[in-house]
């Protein structure tokens, strides 16, 4: 297949996702929504505790999986729910759908991640003392967040409970993107550290190999 | 195993260690992440193999090492925690590599929940096989790189091997306990293969049964019928 061919294909899906996410807003709108409670809640619950950096890095990050873990999975669950996925596995490569449903899943979590950062920074009183870093490590860790969950929605797309089986199987491979995140993210609050960007890099690092190795883990599995 | 096992109550304490006398719980611990970390790779291989050829019998293989591996990781934080508790008087001390390993473990007992919920083998087959290798490069990280970044803080003792601090007897027991868990864990392994593959070779003659039209469930209770045209 051609690179213009790919491309087209993946843009066909991207757009698809798109068109139906402003259709009907769904997932922008639940993890959203899920994101804002979990950080008001968090608010609540340190009301009466000094809040440090360490402290508010740890629990942006775990508002932004739990939001991405509610949303992500669902571009592939909606699909087999709504009986399109057949039509899909006609139609399409599953290196396309896989990159198509990625970008969508990555654009879909940065404006999450980006709309909770501001929320955060306000509620928790804390300052972003390097904004470079700041957005580094909320863009990188979006991208791997968004590559591992989109993997892990394709697994668990055909099985039995499979909604509460996206969120199972999802949280444990983020783990370890939330470690690069919480530090460089602690870095960027001004808790100290100085290597906040080779974490920065090391999330990317883990974000492209994601996107490397879906497609291929994902084609054995998607016309299974 | 028996006489390894004694003799390393008899071994001389381990002067490198707070308690020397209760640290010879380190003589269990150490095979058991390496046994472990192997089995995963192996579970790895496999599921790759898997994927390339939809050769069942290589996904009796991975489930194989999943199990095995699984139970060695259990081993390993449980021996962990005696160990820990000896140490520093607690069960569980955030350590980094404590916590690394047990997100480790949850990760490979998603594997097992994974492989609960398709109820048709080769879609089971295929997907667990994908999780695994996923899975791998995440826990190879936990594992080896994130206890050892710089900004990570950590009890666990690290440079005890590499340094040669584990000399003279004790060093002797720490060795042939390896080599003996190393071969315990093959024997095992060996064993649970041959019990997945007859299962899978029953299976594939349950299949050719009910291709042929004389399944099981028809030798006894259901007789086959014929209708003809004849009055």
């Amino acid at each position: 297949m051609s690179n213009s061919n790919w491309r087209t294909e993946i843009g066909a899906v991207l757009r698809k996702e798109l068109i139906t996410e402003f259709r009907t807003k769904n997932g922008l709108l639940t993890s959203g929504l899920f994101g804002f409670v979990t950080v008001v809640t968090l608010n609540l619950a340190m009301f009466s505790v000094s809040k440090n950096a360490d402290m508010a890095a740890g629990l942006y990050w775990v508002a932004v999986l739990f939001a991405s873990i509610l949303a992500l999975p669902r571009t592939f669950l909606v699909e087999e729910d709504q009986g399109t996925g057949d039509l899909l596995r006609l139609i399409a490569q599953p290196h396309s759908v896989f990159w198509g449903k990625a970008l969508f899943n990555l654009l879909l979590i940065l404006a999450i991640g980006l709309g909770l950062s501001g929320l955060f920074v306000t509620l928790m009183e804390t300052k972003v003392v390097y904004a470079g870093l700041f957005f580094g490590s909320i863009v990188t860790g979006c991208a791997s967040l968004a590559g591992a969950v989109t993997l892990c929605g394709a697994l668990v797309a055909r099985a039995a409970n499979r909604f509460a089986l996206a969120a199972a199987v999802s949280a444990p491979l983020l783990l370890s993107i939330l470690s690069f995140g919480v530090s460089t993210m602690r870095t960027a609050l001004g808790a100290g550290g100085t290597n906040g960007w080779t974490l920065v890099m090391g999330a990317f690092c883990y974000a492209v190999v994601l996107f490397a190795i879906g497609p291929w883990i994902f084609a054995a599995v998607w016309k299974k | 195993m028996g006489i390894a096992t004694i003799w390393s109550f008899h071994i001389p304490p381990a002067m490198n260690f707070q308690n020397p006398q209760l640290a010879r719980i380190f003589v269990w611990h150490f095979p058991c992440p390496m046994i472990a970390v192997s089995l995963l790779m192996l579970s790895a291989w496999f599921s790759f193999r898997y994927l390339r050829t939809h050769d069942r019998a290589w996904d009796e293989r991975a489930l194989a090492s999943q199990e095995l591996a699984f139970i060695f990781s259990v081993l390993t934080m449980l021996t962990g925690m005696l160990f820990s508790k000896v140490m520093w008087g607690a069960w569980w001390q955030q350590d980094p590599r404590q916590t690394s390993f047990l997100m480790v473990l949850v990760i490979y007992a998603t594997y097992f929940i994974l492989r609960g919920a398709f109820p048709d083998a080769e879609r089971r087959a295929a997907n667990t096989a994908a999780y695994a290798l996923a899975a791998i490069g995440p826990a190879l990280f936990l594992i080896f790189v994130f206890p050892r970044l710089p900004q990570i803080q950590s009890f666990h003792p690290s440079d005890t091997i590499m340094k040669g601090k584990l000399t003279g007897e004790y060093g002797i027991v720490v060795s042939i306990m390896v080599v003996l868990m190393t071969i315990l864990s093959a024997w095992l392994y060996r064993l649970r293969i041959r019990v997945g593959l007859l299962e899978l070779e029953k299976e594939k003659s349950y299949e050719r049964m009910d291709a042929r039209g004389g399944g099981p469930a028809s030798s006894g209770v259901v007789r086959r019928i014929s209708v003809s045209g004849e009055n």
